[in-house]
């Protein structure tokens, strides 16, 4: 018995970092958005982390995020590997803190808000110790596009959680 | 854990709080602060050079001495990332700089440009 939910755990978190990985590629082909500040991404891959956080445990959600900065790492260079390590820790950090806190008074969109606004400051900490304060005239921009991108990430992860519950007590 | 809400008030009060932040940020940040725009060029957080942009007669390229390697293009009253050997080409998207509070950044080659408001200076390039 022991032996059985172990691997099941090592098979959902591995289908979930698959899952983090192919969204934040996906995002990457996108390119830049129009109207949006340069380097701003919806953050898609957050709801895998998310996932894991909500149903496996802070332990599974940080694996998937530092799982995705090795990965952004290897493919598009160790700065974008520091930027996604950076903001995907410390953002799956307070997320796992608040969706652990049960007296917390934030629904999804809230906490899907909160991690994307970790998510930003995260990165842009990382670019402020690689350059110099000039980072910091993005901080609005990166304020406010937290906002739709963290509402679109916890209104996902409000539909996919019921599903996924399913899903886990089934395998 | 128990089920949790979509939304709740708390979730109104996480916005007006982040668009306030955004807000105060914006003009903290970006509030002209007048005189002549110049481009203050810095290189991994050390000031490479300061260029007063209504002083600039022709148009020049001004390559940096970074890896990768980036060139700025410097015409009268803008400067823009013209070319950059980095993949994600963020600081080129950025597009031109005119007026003071705007920036552009190139993380690869831990290279920036902010045009910030202010007299005297003429030019100075070290």
């Amino acid at each position: 018995m022991e032996r059985k939910s172990r691997a099941k755990q090592v098979a959902l978190l591995g289908m979930l970092g698959a899952v983090a990985i192919v969204l934040s590629w996906l995002e990457g082909m996108l390119g830049p958005v129009p109207g949006l500040p340069p380097g701003a991404k919806l953050g898609l891959s957050n709801v895998a982390t998310m996932l894991a956080a909500s149903t496996m445990g802070p332990g599974s959600a940080l694996a998937i995020a530092l799982l995705k900065g090795l990965f952004a790492g290897l493919t598009r260079g160790l700065t974008a590997g520091l930027m996604s390590l950076s903001g995907g820790l410390l953002s799956t950090g307070v997320v796992c803190l608040l969706l652990w806190w049960r007296r917390c008074p934030l629904g999804y969109v809230g906490i899907g808000i909160a991690g994307a606004v970790c998510h930003n400051m995260g990165q842009l900490l990382v670019s402020f110790l690689l350059t110099n304060a000039a980072v910091f005239a993005y901080l609005p921009f990166l304020l406010l596009f937290a906002l739709p991108a963290g509402a679109v990430t916890g209104l996902t992860l409000h539909i996919l959680l019921p599903a996924f519950s399913r899903l886990r007590g089934e395998i | 854990m128990k089920a949790r809400k979509l939304w709740r008030m708390a979730d109104l009060a996480l916005i007006v709080v982040v668009i306030a932040a955004a807000v105060t940020t914006a003009v903290l940040l970006w509030f002209p602060t007048g005189g002549d725009a110049v481009a203050v060029i810095a290189v991994g957080g050390e000031e490479v050079g300061r260029v007063r942009l209504s002083g600039v007669t022709a148009g020049y390229d001004l390559p940096l001495h970074t890896d990768p390697q980036v060139i700025l293009r410097v015409e009268p009253g803008r400067v823009r990332f013209q070319k950059a050997g980095c993949p994600d080409q963020i600081c080129v998207n950025t597009g031109w700089l005119t007026s003071p509070g705007q920036t552009a950044v190139c993380l690869p080659a831990r290279a920036s440009v902010r045009i910030e408001g202010a007299g005297g200076v003429d030019a100075v390039v070290r």
